[in-house]
Parts: structure tokens; sequence; C-alpha cells
């Protein structure tokens, strides 16, 4: 059992965990504000990590300097979607249930095109490539650059939006719309403007961490989705709109994932994942660090 | 009661019946295009006899299919065909009952999150176990040809369409309507809130089940990764939207436009299918929330 002690399954584990509380940290966010179910999240990284890609084997671009424009992009989408898609319902300030439904299949419906447009763009031959791929020794410990650049990044990712939320005003702003929606319009806050904020500070994050995932990664049409599940597990444990349960959930999913598997084998992973999924949903719906929410 | 609609059911029965009739009598393409017709019919009145009823929107609808495919498979050359594929209902069905009590507690989007989810865990599950079985797929020899199989999927897509157009027109009906617009009102008012659900959760995986046994003996092939595949799910939740899942006559509305639109693009381009699927289905949610039959209402002069 020595092996569980060693800093290599530690390692990875932290790295997985940062990736995931950044990707949940944006489902999160849109979830919360607005009561939209984005199950096209995970498709969102996945521009994330062509445009890290295509910026990557084009022009010779870092995908570390590439982060902000591959933020800016896919933020640009969510804007897009926002704007076709849930602007009008948002105003029209439908029942709760109504929205997170419709919403739901809406964002199903995206997911598939989003899937396909790139399939078609980009084939659906998965790629990859090569950068900050040498190997340190740090404490006995082999790291990769890029995975050393994906943890730092990701965790000044939420620690800048953490400072945000607390500091900012309008990061204040936010945390009101997602505690009451009502009571935050009474007390003079610009829906319209903090919704948008957090559309475009969701989808850029999730672009951001696709950008991360793609040096370690294959890229496919198709990779998104274990994304969006592994959030939706990780902000149901945390509880559905509880930005720092989420946060505390993506790590805790990533540490049981990396040593369950280190002790069994990797066929159990799925079955771990659903299993825990399930388990939360039947029996504490509100998450695992959440407080019981009106429903 | 029928004639009060735009566009009578029987109408649209009898011409998905006519395309079906029509797969019998020539080659086998229209024959595997009618199957698929009827498998979408029965799946997708199935799905709405628990989630257009009640509400309750279930994004694993495949794990009934699953089931029922794993027991046809699991079975072939022991028991019998004309038992096992009953029997395959009989499973997906108690299996639905089993894990009615606490999956139903959990409400709205959780509710929506926690079918999936299950559906992937039994799909994982059985994966593993077919894997310590040493079996990673099974090859169905010496099954039924497609025309056979057909009858059998017709006769599920009408018992299906029957069995939710009687559910519409019962007090059982009735109960499931009251609980999708108020489940604490209906509770209040006495109700079996839970006694129904569970109900109409366990009826509604019976047919898929069966269906599900049905069409690995279809493919003559069975793999737990290929009959638990989610897009399964999505595709019925894609077909009850698009049709409209407040009567009978939506899920065949849905189905007809579904397989309609696979035929002539499935070849040309896959990818170009689904992009249309997915735009058909944001518009069916923004413009037309009661499907192509809110259309057929319209038309028929709205009451």
């Amino acid at each position: 059992m020595d092996f569980l002690l060693s800093g290599q399954l530690l390692f990875a584990a932290l790295v997985l965990g940062s990736v995931y509380a950044v990707i949940a940290l944006g489902l999160n966010l849109v979830y919360g504000t607005m009561r939209l179910l984005n199950i096209a999240h995970g498709e969102i990284v996945m521009v994330g990590a062509y445009a890290a890609f295509w910026g990557f084997s084009l022009l010779g671009l870092s995908p570390l300097v590439a982060l902000p424009v591959v933020g800016v992009l896919t933020g640009a989408i969510g804007l897009f979607l926002y704007g076709t898609l849930f602007r009008a319902q948002l105003a029209a300030n439908k029942p709760v249930a109504q929205l997170e439904a419709s919403s739901l299949l809406l964002f199903f419906g995206v997911s598939i095109v989003m899937q396909n447009l790139a399939s078609l763009a980009f084939t659906a031959t998965p790629r990859a490539y090569q950068h900050l791929d040498t190997v340190y020794q740090i404490g006995g410990v082999a790291m990769t650059g890029n995975r050393i650049a994906t943890l730092v990044v990701s965790v000044a990712i939420l620690v800048a939006v953490l400072l945000f939320l607390n500091r900012s005003i309008y990061g204040l702003a936010v945390k009101a719309l997602i505690q009451h929606r009502d009571a935050a319009r009474v007390v003079g806050i610009n829906v319209d403007r903090v919704q948008t904020v957090s559309i475009l500070a969701g989808f850029g994050i999730a672009g951001i961490a696709g950008a991360l995932v793609s040096m370690a990664e294959q890229i496919s049409p198709f990779m998104g989705f274990p994304f969006t599940i592994a959030s939706f597990v990780v902000i149901i444990m945390g509880g559905l709109g509880n930005i720092v349960g989420g946060i505390m959930a993506g790590f805790l999913l990533a540490f049981i994932e990396i040593y369950a598997v280190a002790l069994t084998s990797a066929n159990f992973r799925s079955i771990l994942i659903y299993g825990i999924f399930v388990g939360i949903l039947v029996l504490r719906p509100q998450g695992l660090l959440g407080k019981a929410r009106r429903s | 009661m029928i004639r009060a609609h735009g566009l009578p059911l029987a109408a649209i029965l009898a011409g998905a019946a006519a395309l079906m009739v029509f797969g019998l009598g020539s080659g086998s393409y229209w024959t595997i295009v009618a199957l698929n017709l009827a498998m979408w019919i029965a799946l997708t009145q199935s799905w709405s006899l628990f989630s257009g009823m009640t509400g309750y929107i279930s994004l694993g609808h495949v794990v009934a299919y699953g089931i029922g495919a794993y027991v046809v498979a699991f079975s072939f050359k022991i028991v019998p065909l004309w038992l096992s594929i009953p029997l395959a209902g009989v499973a997906a069905g108690l299996f639905a009952l089993m894990v009615a009590l606490p999956v139903l507690r959990v409400r709205g989007p959780y509710f929506v999150i926690l079918t999936f989810g299950l559906a992937e865990l039994v799909k994982y599950i059985l994966l593993n176990v077919e894997t310590g079985l040493g079996k990673s797929s099974r090859l169905l020899f010496g099954a039924p040809k497609p025309d056979t199989l057909l009858w059998i999927m017709v006769g599920l897509a009408a018992a299906a369409t029957v069995a939710l157009y009687a559910v519409h027109r019962s007090r059982f009906g009735r109960g499931l309507d009251a609980i999708r617009e108020d489940e604490t009102a209906a509770e209040t008012i006495g109700i079996p809130v839970v006694r129904l659900k569970v109900l109409a959760y366990a009826a509604s995986a019976v047919i898929p089940g069966m269906v599900g046994g049905v069409m690995a003996l279809r493919s003559t092939y069975f793999e737990v990764l290929q009959v638990f595949n989610p897009t399964i799910s999505f595709t019925i939740v894609t077909i009850a939207i698009i049709g409209g899942a407040g009567d009978a006559r939506g899920p065949i509305l849905g189905a007809l436009f579904l397989v309609g639109l696979s035929e002539v693009l499935q070849n040309a381009s896959p990818q170009i299918y689904l992009i249309l699927l997915g735009l058909c289905l944001i518009g069916c949610v923004l413009f037309l929330p009661t499907g192509l039959v809110g259309l057929l209402h319209r038309k028929g002069g709205a009451r």
C-alpha cells in the first residue's frame, strides 16, 4: 500500500482536481445565476481545446499565451447563445422548473449541433500536439511541464474568481443573484448585466480549461461529454449553485477517482463515478457540502 | 373524442401502418426502415406514458432497453424467444419497480440527471459483469429474420400507442396529469401520488425492455456499450419534443419525422443529419412547445 503515499498519485489528483474544479465552476456560475442546466458545457471545453490546438499548430502560439483569446472566444459563444436562446425566457420570469427543463433541452440541441459542426469542420479523427512535455523530477515525483502549468493556471483561475466574487461589486452582484434572484432585482441590481457577466465568465473559463486540457489529452469533437458528466457530478456533490462547495467537490472527486482506480483497476472508474453520482442524488440531493435548498 | 382533434389519431396510425406493411412487402431496405420507425414509436410512446404524463423527464430510458436486450441475449438458445422477449419486458419493469421509490423522490433537474446517471451506472456494472464472464460480446446466430421481428415490433408499437391512449382517458391518467400540474396540490387532495408515479414508471419500462430484446435479435449481436448507448435515450426525448408529448399522435409524428430525416440524410452526411436534428429540437422548444401535434391542433382550429 506504500504507493498510495507516493507523491505521484497526489500530484495526479491535484492536477485532475484543479481541472474538475475549474470546469465545474463555469457550469455552477451559469446554473447558479440563471438556473440554466448547460449540458453543452463539455462542448465549450472541446471548442477551447480545438482553438488552442489550431493556435499552436497553425500559428505556433503557445496555448498558455492563447488562453485569454480562447476565453474571449468561448465567452462570445456564450453571449451568442444567451442572446438568442435564453435572454427572452429569463426576462419573462418563467417558473424555475420550466426554465430548467427547457434549458436542458435547448443545451442538448446545442451540444448535438456543436459536436457535429466540429466533426464536419475538423473531422472526427482525434488530434494531439506536444507542448511543454519535458519531464521534471521534483521531490522524486515526475511531472510534465504542461501538467504543472495546468495546475498553476487552474488554481490561479479559482483564486481569481473567488476574489472577484467576494471583493468586486460585480462579483457581489453575481453572488446576490445566486442567493435570491427576485430580491437581487428588488435591491436594484441590473440582472441582465450580471447574467451577461456570468455567462462570459462561465463559458470563458470552460474554454480556458479546454485549452489547458488539450496540452495533455487527445482532442476530438466528442471529447466534451465526459467533462459535462464530471462537472455535473461535481456541482451536485458541492450543492447546485454553491461555488465554494463546487470547488471543494472538484478536488474531492479527483482524489476519489485517482486513489480508487489505483486501488482497484481502471475498469471500475466509471462505476465509481456514476455510483457516487447516483448515491448522492438519491441520498443527499442538496449535495454533500450543500445546505438544504428550496427546490 | 378522436374527431375533436385536427388530424385524427386513426389517420396517423393508418399512415404509419401503411409504411410498415409496405416494409413487409418489399425488400430488406424498407423492412429495416419500417422496423426503425416501429421501434422509435414503441419507445417514445412508452417514454411518454411516464415522462409526458407526469412531467418527470427521463433521460435514461435506455436502461430498460438495455436490460431487455441483455435478458434476450443472455438466454438466447436457452429460453425460447416467445418466452424470453416477454421476460425481457418483465425484467425491465421489475428493475424500474425496484429503483422507483428512491429515484422518484428526486425532482426537477436532479431527476433528469439521475435517470441518466442510473442508466450509465447499470451499463458499466453489466460491462464489468460481462468482462468477468469473459464475454466482451455475444453473437446471436440463428435469430429470426427481420420480417418476423418487424411484426413483433409493429405489435409493440401498437401496444404502446394503445396503452398511452387508454391511460390518457383513464382515472390513472388524470392522476398523472395532476402530478404534472402540481404534485403537492395533487397529494393534498388525496391522489396517491407515490403509487401512481411508481406504477407509471414501471409500466413505461416494460415495452422498451421487449423492444431492446427484439433489437438485439435484429443486430444478431450483443454488446453492452451498444445497447446502453445514451444516444437512444436522447433520441427518445428529441422525438417526443419534436412530435409533442401531449397525446398519442405526437410520438408517431415525431418518429416519422426522425426516421424520414435520417433516411434522407443519414447516409449522405450523418453530421448534417444530427445538426438539423439539434436545430429542430431547439426550434421546437422555443417556438413549438407542443410539438408537431400542436401544429395539427392549430390547423384544425384551436380549442
